[in-house]
Protein backbone atom coordinates (compact mmCIF):
# COMPACT_ATOMS: atom_id res chain seq x y z
CA UNK A 1 0.00 0.00 0.00
CA UNK A 2 2.74 2.58 1.26
CA UNK A 3 4.95 1.48 -2.08
CA UNK A 4 2.76 2.38 -4.69
CA UNK A 5 1.84 5.57 -2.55
CA UNK A 6 5.35 6.69 -2.04
CA UNK A 7 5.72 9.14 -5.39
CA UNK A 8 3.13 11.20 -4.32
CA UNK A 9 4.11 11.48 -0.50
CA UNK A 10 6.47 13.66 -1.43
CA UNK A 11 5.05 17.15 -1.91
CA UNK A 12 2.47 17.74 0.66
CA UNK A 13 0.46 19.70 -1.81
CA UNK A 14 0.82 17.25 -4.73
CA UNK A 15 -2.51 14.84 -6.26
CA UNK A 16 -1.91 11.30 -6.79
CA UNK A 17 -3.47 10.27 -10.06
CA UNK A 18 -6.72 9.27 -7.94
CA UNK A 19 -7.10 13.12 -7.15
CA UNK A 20 -5.96 12.77 -3.55
CA UNK A 21 -3.81 14.27 -0.93
CA UNK A 22 -1.82 11.90 0.74
CA UNK A 23 -0.40 14.17 3.38
CA UNK A 24 -3.88 15.54 4.14
CA UNK A 25 -5.26 12.06 4.38
CA UNK A 26 -2.37 10.67 6.88
CA UNK A 27 -2.98 13.38 9.09
CA UNK A 28 -6.69 12.77 9.46
CA UNK A 29 -5.42 9.31 10.16
CA UNK A 30 -3.05 10.65 12.73
CA UNK A 31 -6.22 11.92 14.59
CA UNK A 32 -7.71 8.57 15.14
CA UNK A 33 -4.75 7.87 17.66
CA UNK A 34 -5.52 11.04 19.64
CA UNK A 35 -7.52 10.02 23.00
CA UNK A 36 -11.11 10.41 22.84
CA UNK A 37 -12.96 13.71 23.01
CA UNK A 38 -16.88 14.21 22.74
CA UNK A 39 -19.06 17.28 22.26
CA UNK A 40 -22.66 16.70 22.96
CA UNK A 41 -24.90 20.48 21.89
CA UNK A 42 -28.23 21.15 23.95
CA UNK A 43 -30.67 23.64 23.73
CA UNK A 44 -29.17 25.58 26.57
CA UNK A 45 -25.60 24.95 25.73
CA UNK A 46 -23.22 22.65 24.91
CA UNK A 47 -20.94 20.09 26.42
CA UNK A 48 -17.49 19.41 25.89
CA UNK A 49 -15.47 16.28 27.50
CA UNK A 50 -11.74 14.91 26.97
CA UNK A 51 -10.06 11.96 28.12
CA UNK A 52 -6.83 12.58 28.96
CA UNK A 53 -4.32 9.85 29.22
CA UNK A 54 -2.44 9.26 32.36
CA UNK A 55 0.50 7.20 31.18
CA UNK A 56 2.61 7.41 34.38
CA UNK A 57 1.42 7.41 38.18
CA UNK A 58 4.05 9.99 38.34
CA UNK A 59 2.49 12.38 35.80
CA UNK A 60 1.06 15.18 36.90
CA UNK A 61 -2.55 14.89 35.28
CA UNK A 62 -3.49 18.80 35.50
CA UNK A 63 -0.79 19.54 33.08
CA UNK A 64 -2.52 17.81 30.64
CA UNK A 65 -4.97 20.81 29.26
CA UNK A 66 -7.20 19.39 26.26
CA UNK A 67 -10.33 22.18 26.73
CA UNK A 68 -9.49 25.02 26.04
CA UNK A 69 -11.15 28.56 26.28
CA UNK A 70 -11.27 30.93 22.88
CA UNK A 71 -13.06 33.66 23.89
CA UNK A 72 -15.41 34.12 26.78
CA UNK A 73 -18.44 32.51 24.59
CA UNK A 74 -16.30 30.01 22.59
CA UNK A 75 -14.44 27.01 23.69
CA UNK A 76 -13.01 23.79 22.09
CA UNK A 77 -11.85 20.31 22.56
CA UNK A 78 -8.73 18.97 20.67
CA UNK A 79 -7.55 15.22 19.74
CA UNK A 80 -4.38 14.61 17.79
CA UNK A 81 -1.18 16.46 17.98
CA UNK A 82 -1.64 18.60 21.25
CA UNK A 83 1.56 21.30 19.75
CA UNK A 84 -0.12 21.58 16.80
CA UNK A 85 -3.40 22.60 18.27
CA UNK A 86 -1.45 25.52 20.38
CA UNK A 87 -0.83 26.87 17.24
CA UNK A 88 -4.58 26.67 15.98
CA UNK A 89 -5.85 28.32 19.22
CA UNK A 90 -4.05 30.75 19.43
CA UNK A 91 -5.11 31.71 15.49
CA UNK A 92 -8.72 31.39 16.63
CA UNK A 93 -8.05 33.31 19.71
CA UNK A 94 -6.23 36.28 18.17
CA UNK A 95 -9.24 36.42 15.58
CA UNK A 96 -11.89 36.08 18.12
CA UNK A 97 -10.14 39.19 19.77
CA UNK A 98 -10.30 41.13 16.51
CA UNK A 99 -13.64 40.62 15.67
CA UNK A 100 -14.51 42.33 19.48
CA UNK A 101 -12.15 44.94 18.97
CA UNK A 102 -12.95 46.20 15.17
CA UNK A 103 -16.73 45.51 16.05
CA UNK A 104 -17.33 45.64 19.74
CA UNK A 105 -19.10 42.45 19.36
CA UNK A 106 -18.68 38.59 20.03
CA UNK A 107 -17.06 36.84 17.03
CA UNK A 108 -19.74 34.13 15.39
CA UNK A 109 -18.83 30.57 16.23
CA UNK A 110 -19.53 29.48 12.59
CA UNK A 111 -16.77 32.72 11.85
CA UNK A 112 -13.88 31.12 13.98
CA UNK A 113 -15.00 27.68 12.96
CA UNK A 114 -14.18 29.25 9.10
CA UNK A 115 -11.02 31.22 10.59
CA UNK A 116 -9.92 27.88 11.96
CA UNK A 117 -10.05 26.24 8.81
CA UNK A 118 -8.30 28.64 7.01
CA UNK A 119 -5.59 28.27 8.65
CA UNK A 120 -5.45 24.13 8.22
CA UNK A 121 -4.63 24.42 4.54
CA UNK A 122 -1.36 27.06 4.96
CA UNK A 123 0.91 24.55 4.59
CA UNK A 124 3.76 23.69 2.42
CA UNK A 125 4.76 26.13 -0.32
CA UNK A 126 2.76 28.76 0.35
CA UNK A 127 1.19 30.95 -2.92
CA UNK A 128 2.70 33.78 -5.23
CA UNK A 129 5.74 33.51 -2.62
CA UNK A 130 4.35 33.89 0.35
CA UNK A 131 6.24 32.27 2.88
CA UNK A 132 3.83 29.70 4.88
CA UNK A 133 5.03 28.80 9.18
CA UNK A 134 3.62 25.17 8.39
CA UNK A 135 5.63 22.67 6.63
CA UNK A 136 3.06 19.77 6.61
CA UNK A 137 -0.84 19.30 7.74
CA UNK A 138 -2.03 20.31 11.32
CA UNK A 139 -2.64 16.82 12.99
CA UNK A 140 -5.36 18.06 14.87
CA UNK A 141 -9.35 17.83 15.13
CA UNK A 142 -11.14 20.71 17.33
CA UNK A 143 -14.64 19.70 18.63
CA UNK A 144 -15.91 23.90 18.68
CA UNK A 145 -18.54 24.76 21.13
CA UNK A 146 -20.01 28.31 21.52
CA UNK A 147 -22.87 30.14 21.57
CA UNK A 148 -24.28 33.51 19.71
CA UNK A 149 -27.25 34.92 18.43
CA UNK A 150 -27.77 31.60 16.43
CA UNK A 151 -27.74 29.39 19.94
CA UNK A 152 -26.03 26.70 20.96
CA UNK A 153 -23.17 25.35 18.15
CA UNK A 154 -20.69 22.73 17.90
CA UNK A 155 -18.80 22.20 15.33
CA UNK A 156 -15.94 19.61 14.04
CA UNK A 157 -12.90 20.43 12.32
CA UNK A 158 -10.12 18.18 10.69
CA UNK A 159 -6.78 19.05 8.76
CA UNK A 160 -8.28 19.17 5.60
CA UNK A 161 -9.66 22.19 6.86
CA UNK A 162 -13.66 21.56 6.35
CA UNK A 163 -15.71 21.74 8.99
CA UNK A 164 -19.05 20.25 9.80
CA UNK A 165 -21.72 21.32 12.48
CA UNK A 166 -23.35 18.44 14.90
CA UNK A 167 -25.37 18.32 17.27
CA UNK A 168 -23.34 15.26 18.98
CA UNK A 169 -19.60 14.50 17.73
CA UNK A 170 -17.12 12.12 18.84
CA UNK A 171 -12.84 12.67 17.61
CA UNK A 172 -10.05 10.82 18.58
CA UNK A 173 -9.00 7.13 19.17
CA UNK A 174 -12.62 5.92 20.56
CA UNK A 175 -14.60 8.16 18.15
CA UNK A 176 -16.03 5.18 16.06
CA UNK A 177 -17.73 3.27 19.52
CA UNK A 178 -18.70 6.54 21.09
CA UNK A 179 -20.14 7.86 17.88
CA UNK A 180 -22.37 5.04 17.58
CA UNK A 181 -22.93 5.36 21.09
CA UNK A 182 -23.59 9.22 21.02
CA UNK A 183 -26.48 8.44 17.99
CA UNK A 184 -28.55 5.97 19.81
CA UNK A 185 -28.68 8.14 23.21
CA UNK A 186 -28.97 11.84 21.74
CA UNK A 187 -32.21 13.36 21.51
CA UNK A 188 -33.39 16.73 20.45
CA UNK A 189 -34.69 17.94 23.72
CA UNK A 190 -31.71 16.55 25.77
CA UNK A 191 -30.61 18.87 28.75
CA UNK A 192 -27.43 19.98 29.98
CA UNK A 193 -27.95 17.65 33.24
CA UNK A 194 -28.41 14.85 30.86
CA UNK A 195 -25.96 15.55 28.41
CA UNK A 196 -23.39 16.10 31.08
CA UNK A 197 -23.64 12.45 32.01
CA UNK A 198 -24.25 10.97 28.68
CA UNK A 199 -20.54 12.39 27.27
CA UNK A 200 -19.05 10.46 30.90
CA UNK A 201 -20.83 7.94 30.29
CA UNK A 202 -19.65 7.18 26.35
CA UNK A 203 -16.20 8.52 27.47
CA UNK A 204 -16.16 5.91 30.09
CA UNK A 205 -16.83 2.92 27.43
CA UNK A 206 -14.12 3.88 25.00
CA UNK A 207 -11.54 4.96 27.57
CA UNK A 208 -8.71 1.90 28.83
CA UNK A 209 -8.23 3.44 31.82
CA UNK A 210 -11.11 3.83 34.58
CA UNK A 211 -12.68 7.33 34.65
CA UNK A 212 -12.19 9.15 37.47
CA UNK A 213 -12.20 13.07 38.03
CA UNK A 214 -8.90 13.09 37.52
CA UNK A 215 -8.37 11.55 34.02
CA UNK A 216 -11.38 13.68 31.98
CA UNK A 217 -12.24 16.88 31.57
CA UNK A 218 -15.60 18.34 31.11
CA UNK A 219 -16.63 21.72 30.06
CA UNK A 220 -20.38 23.61 29.58
CA UNK A 221 -20.20 26.80 27.03
CA UNK A 222 -23.75 28.73 27.66
CA UNK A 223 -25.73 31.65 26.90
CA UNK A 224 -25.91 33.05 30.74
CA UNK A 225 -22.15 31.72 31.77
CA UNK A 226 -20.00 31.36 29.00
CA UNK A 227 -17.29 28.90 28.88
CA UNK A 228 -16.89 27.15 32.14
CA UNK A 229 -14.36 24.49 33.25
CA UNK A 230 -15.57 21.68 35.84
CA UNK A 231 -13.76 21.84 39.11
CA UNK A 232 -12.69 18.19 40.24
CA UNK A 233 -15.66 18.27 42.79
CA UNK A 234 -18.11 19.84 40.26
CA UNK A 235 -16.52 16.66 37.87
CA UNK A 236 -17.39 13.96 40.90
CA UNK A 237 -20.98 15.37 41.59
CA UNK A 238 -21.70 14.44 37.87
CA UNK A 239 -19.09 10.88 37.73
CA UNK A 240 -22.14 10.07 40.65
CA UNK A 241 -25.37 10.91 38.83
CA UNK A 242 -23.74 8.16 36.38
CA UNK B 1 12.45 102.41 30.01
CA UNK B 2 11.59 101.38 26.22
CA UNK B 3 14.64 102.15 24.10
CA UNK B 4 12.71 103.98 21.46
CA UNK B 5 15.81 105.17 19.88
CA UNK B 6 17.50 101.70 18.66
CA UNK B 7 13.91 100.82 17.39
CA UNK B 8 14.12 103.37 14.88
CA UNK B 9 17.36 101.67 13.17
CA UNK B 10 14.98 98.23 13.20
CA UNK B 11 14.22 97.29 9.99
CA UNK B 12 10.88 97.92 8.59
CA UNK B 13 7.97 95.03 7.96
CA UNK B 14 5.21 96.06 5.44
CA UNK B 15 2.09 93.66 6.37
CA UNK B 16 2.06 91.37 4.03
CA UNK B 17 -0.74 89.12 2.98
CA UNK B 18 0.98 85.52 2.53
CA UNK B 19 -0.57 84.05 -0.64
CA UNK B 20 0.34 80.20 -1.00
CA UNK B 21 0.80 79.51 -4.81
CA UNK B 22 0.66 75.98 -5.31
CA UNK B 23 0.69 75.21 -1.74
CA UNK B 24 -0.83 71.85 -0.40
CA UNK B 25 -4.19 72.17 0.94
CA UNK B 26 -5.85 69.09 1.39
CA UNK B 27 -8.73 69.81 2.72
CA UNK B 28 -11.88 71.77 2.10
CA UNK B 29 -15.52 72.85 4.37
CA UNK B 30 -17.75 72.28 1.81
CA UNK B 31 -20.38 73.03 4.75
CA UNK B 32 -23.74 71.29 5.10
CA UNK B 33 -25.66 70.63 8.32
CA UNK B 34 -26.95 66.94 9.37
CA UNK B 35 -28.95 66.14 12.17
CA UNK B 36 -30.54 62.74 14.08
CA UNK B 37 -33.01 62.00 16.37
CA UNK B 38 -33.41 58.76 17.91
CA UNK B 39 -37.09 57.68 19.61
CA UNK B 40 -37.65 54.70 21.06
CA UNK B 41 -38.04 52.04 18.62
CA UNK B 42 -37.09 54.25 15.53
CA UNK B 43 -34.36 56.99 14.62
CA UNK B 44 -34.56 60.32 12.38
CA UNK B 45 -31.89 61.71 10.15
CA UNK B 46 -31.67 64.35 7.89
CA UNK B 47 -29.03 66.21 5.92
CA UNK B 48 -29.47 68.85 3.45
CA UNK B 49 -27.86 68.47 0.13
CA UNK B 50 -26.19 71.53 -0.89
CA UNK B 51 -22.42 71.27 -1.43
CA UNK B 52 -20.84 74.89 -1.22
CA UNK B 53 -16.95 76.50 -1.49
CA UNK B 54 -17.27 79.69 0.59
CA UNK B 55 -19.47 81.88 -1.13
CA UNK B 56 -19.87 79.50 -4.26
CA UNK B 57 -22.60 76.67 -4.43
CA UNK B 58 -20.66 73.89 -6.27
CA UNK B 59 -23.95 71.65 -6.29
CA UNK B 60 -27.47 71.96 -4.91
CA UNK B 61 -28.05 68.50 -5.05
CA UNK B 62 -24.69 66.32 -3.64
CA UNK B 63 -26.38 64.10 -1.03
CA UNK B 64 -23.91 63.58 2.48
CA UNK B 65 -26.53 60.95 3.51
CA UNK B 66 -26.25 57.47 2.45
CA UNK B 67 -27.33 53.71 3.64
CA UNK B 68 -25.34 51.41 4.89
CA UNK B 69 -28.09 48.86 5.53
CA UNK B 70 -31.28 48.18 5.74
CA UNK B 71 -31.41 49.46 9.23
CA UNK B 72 -28.33 51.76 9.45
CA UNK B 73 -27.51 55.53 7.95
CA UNK B 74 -24.60 57.79 7.86
CA UNK B 75 -25.00 61.41 7.55
CA UNK B 76 -21.48 63.54 6.70
CA UNK B 77 -20.22 67.22 6.78
CA UNK B 78 -16.95 68.60 6.58
CA UNK B 79 -15.07 68.24 3.21
CA UNK B 80 -17.15 66.31 0.87
CA UNK B 81 -14.54 64.28 -1.01
CA UNK B 82 -13.21 62.56 2.06
CA UNK B 83 -17.31 62.44 2.89
CA UNK B 84 -17.19 60.46 0.44
CA UNK B 85 -14.30 58.08 0.63
CA UNK B 86 -15.50 57.25 4.16
CA UNK B 87 -18.76 56.21 3.06
CA UNK B 88 -17.23 54.09 0.56
CA UNK B 89 -15.15 52.29 3.05
CA UNK B 90 -17.92 51.57 5.48
CA UNK B 91 -20.00 50.23 2.29
CA UNK B 92 -16.66 48.09 1.37
CA UNK B 93 -16.66 46.56 5.06
CA UNK B 94 -20.41 46.27 5.16
CA UNK B 95 -20.53 44.10 2.52
CA UNK B 96 -16.88 42.05 3.46
CA UNK B 97 -18.77 41.32 6.80
CA UNK B 98 -21.66 40.07 5.19
CA UNK B 99 -20.05 37.73 2.96
CA UNK B 100 -17.79 36.63 5.75
CA UNK B 101 -20.75 36.28 8.47
CA UNK B 102 -23.38 35.65 6.27
CA UNK B 103 -25.24 38.51 8.31
CA UNK B 104 -25.84 41.83 8.09
CA UNK B 105 -23.80 44.09 10.50
CA UNK B 106 -25.21 45.45 13.06
CA UNK B 107 -25.24 49.20 14.14
CA UNK B 108 -23.29 49.13 17.23
CA UNK B 109 -20.87 47.25 15.12
CA UNK B 110 -20.56 49.54 12.36
CA UNK B 111 -20.57 52.72 15.39
CA UNK B 112 -17.19 50.78 16.46
CA UNK B 113 -15.69 49.58 12.94
CA UNK B 114 -16.30 53.52 12.30
CA UNK B 115 -14.27 55.12 15.19
CA UNK B 116 -11.66 52.21 14.04
CA UNK B 117 -12.17 53.93 10.06
CA UNK B 118 -11.52 57.08 11.92
CA UNK B 119 -8.81 56.31 14.40
CA UNK B 120 -6.40 54.53 11.37
CA UNK B 121 -6.18 57.90 9.83
CA UNK B 122 -5.30 59.54 13.30
CA UNK B 123 -2.36 61.59 11.45
CA UNK B 124 -4.33 62.27 8.47
CA UNK B 125 -7.96 62.26 9.41
CA UNK B 126 -10.79 62.35 6.82
CA UNK B 127 -11.88 65.97 7.61
CA UNK B 128 -15.64 64.74 8.35
CA UNK B 129 -17.93 65.02 11.19
CA UNK B 130 -19.93 61.75 10.63
CA UNK B 131 -23.18 60.86 12.40
CA UNK B 132 -24.08 57.29 12.17
CA UNK B 133 -27.60 56.40 13.61
CA UNK B 134 -29.57 53.05 13.33
CA UNK B 135 -31.49 50.41 15.26
CA UNK B 136 -29.57 48.82 18.23
CA UNK B 137 -29.54 44.69 18.72
CA UNK B 138 -33.04 45.13 20.99
CA UNK B 139 -34.71 47.48 18.24
CA UNK B 140 -34.18 50.98 20.08
CA UNK B 141 -32.84 54.24 18.02
CA UNK B 142 -29.40 54.87 18.74
CA UNK B 143 -27.31 57.52 17.34
CA UNK B 144 -23.29 57.98 17.58
CA UNK B 145 -21.53 61.17 17.34
CA UNK B 146 -18.19 61.39 15.97
CA UNK B 147 -15.21 63.92 15.74
CA UNK B 148 -12.58 63.21 13.11
CA UNK B 149 -10.61 60.72 14.24
CA UNK B 150 -12.98 58.61 16.03
CA UNK B 151 -14.08 59.86 18.97
CA UNK B 152 -16.93 58.27 19.73
CA UNK B 153 -20.43 58.77 21.37
CA UNK B 154 -23.90 57.33 22.06
CA UNK B 155 -26.65 60.27 22.14
CA UNK B 156 -30.11 60.24 21.95
CA UNK B 157 -29.88 63.43 19.42
CA UNK B 158 -27.22 65.27 17.85
CA UNK B 159 -26.43 68.32 14.86
CA UNK B 160 -23.17 68.70 12.62
CA UNK B 161 -21.87 70.89 10.49
CA UNK B 162 -22.13 74.80 9.24
CA UNK B 163 -25.08 75.63 11.27
CA UNK B 164 -25.00 72.93 13.88
CA UNK B 165 -24.37 76.04 15.90
CA UNK B 166 -27.75 77.34 15.46
CA UNK B 167 -29.58 73.51 15.55
CA UNK B 168 -27.56 71.76 18.26
CA UNK B 169 -29.19 74.66 20.76
CA UNK B 170 -32.36 74.05 19.45
CA UNK B 171 -32.95 70.61 19.51
CA UNK B 172 -31.40 70.85 23.29
CA UNK B 173 -34.61 72.71 23.98
CA UNK B 174 -37.15 70.66 21.78
CA UNK B 175 -35.57 67.53 22.14
CA UNK B 176 -33.97 67.27 25.32
CA UNK B 177 -36.13 69.72 27.04
CA UNK B 178 -33.66 71.99 28.27
CA UNK B 179 -34.65 74.99 29.75
CA UNK B 180 -38.15 74.32 29.80
CA UNK B 181 -39.94 73.77 33.26
CA UNK B 182 -41.68 70.78 33.43
CA UNK B 183 -40.46 68.78 30.81
CA UNK B 184 -41.27 65.21 30.92
CA UNK B 185 -38.29 63.30 29.56
CA UNK B 186 -38.12 60.16 27.36
CA UNK B 187 -38.62 59.51 23.75
CA UNK B 188 -40.38 61.66 21.22
CA UNK B 189 -42.70 60.22 19.13
CA UNK B 190 -41.82 59.80 15.74
CA UNK B 191 -44.35 62.74 14.13
CA UNK B 192 -42.98 65.10 16.35
CA UNK B 193 -39.22 64.41 16.16
CA UNK B 194 -39.76 64.28 12.15
CA UNK B 195 -41.58 67.98 12.73
CA UNK B 196 -38.83 69.07 15.24
CA UNK B 197 -36.02 68.22 12.16
CA UNK B 198 -37.65 69.53 9.41
CA UNK B 199 -38.26 72.91 11.33
CA UNK B 200 -34.83 72.65 12.03
CA UNK B 201 -33.73 72.54 8.28
CA UNK B 202 -36.04 75.24 7.69
CA UNK B 203 -34.51 77.48 10.38
CA UNK B 204 -31.40 76.97 9.39
CA UNK B 205 -31.41 77.47 5.75
CA UNK B 206 -32.68 81.07 6.80
CA UNK B 207 -29.54 81.91 9.04
CA UNK B 208 -27.08 79.34 6.88
CA UNK B 209 -25.81 80.17 3.59
CA UNK B 210 -23.93 76.80 3.26
CA UNK B 211 -27.34 75.23 4.80
CA UNK B 212 -30.13 74.55 2.12
CA UNK B 213 -31.76 73.46 -1.54
CA UNK B 214 -33.06 69.89 -0.40
CA UNK B 215 -33.33 67.81 2.51
CA UNK B 216 -32.44 64.28 2.71
CA UNK B 217 -35.07 63.04 5.51
CA UNK B 218 -34.52 59.04 6.81
CA UNK B 219 -36.67 57.23 8.84
CA UNK B 220 -35.28 53.91 10.22
CA UNK B 221 -37.75 51.39 11.82
CA UNK B 222 -38.42 47.98 12.36
CA UNK B 223 -40.03 47.60 8.77
CA UNK B 224 -36.72 49.71 7.05
CA UNK B 225 -35.40 52.60 5.73
CA UNK B 226 -38.30 54.91 4.70
CA UNK B 227 -36.79 57.85 2.41
CA UNK B 228 -37.89 61.45 1.80
CA UNK B 229 -36.58 64.35 -0.48
CA UNK B 230 -37.70 67.28 0.61
CA UNK B 231 -37.49 70.92 -1.16
CA UNK B 232 -35.34 73.85 1.29
CA UNK B 233 -35.11 77.38 0.16
CA UNK B 234 -32.98 78.18 -2.62
CA UNK B 235 -31.27 81.33 -1.88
Amino acid sequence: MFLTRSEYDRGVNTFSPEGRLFQVEYAIEAIKLGSTAIGIRTNEGVILAVEKRVTSPLLVADSIEKILEIDRHVACAMSGLTADSRTMIEHARVEAQNHTFAYEEPIPVESVTQAVCDLALRFGEGADGQESTMSRPFGVALLIAGVDERGPQLYNTDPSGTFWRYEAKAIGAGSEGAQTELQEQYHRDITMGEAEVLALKVLKQVMEEKLSNTNVQLARVTQETGYTIYTKDELQSVISRM
Amino acid sequence: MMDYASMQFAPTEVPVEHHSHGGWEPYVDNGGTSLAIAGKDFVIVAADARQSDGYSINSRYDPKAFVLSNQTVIATTGYAADAKRLVEVMEQNAQTYFHKHDRAMGTTAMAQLMSNTLYYKRFFPYYVFPILAGLDKEGNGAVFSYDPVGNMERVVYLACGSASALVQPFLDNQVGGANQRGHEGGFLDRATARKIAIDAFTSATERDIHTGDWLDLFTIDRTGIHREKRELKHD
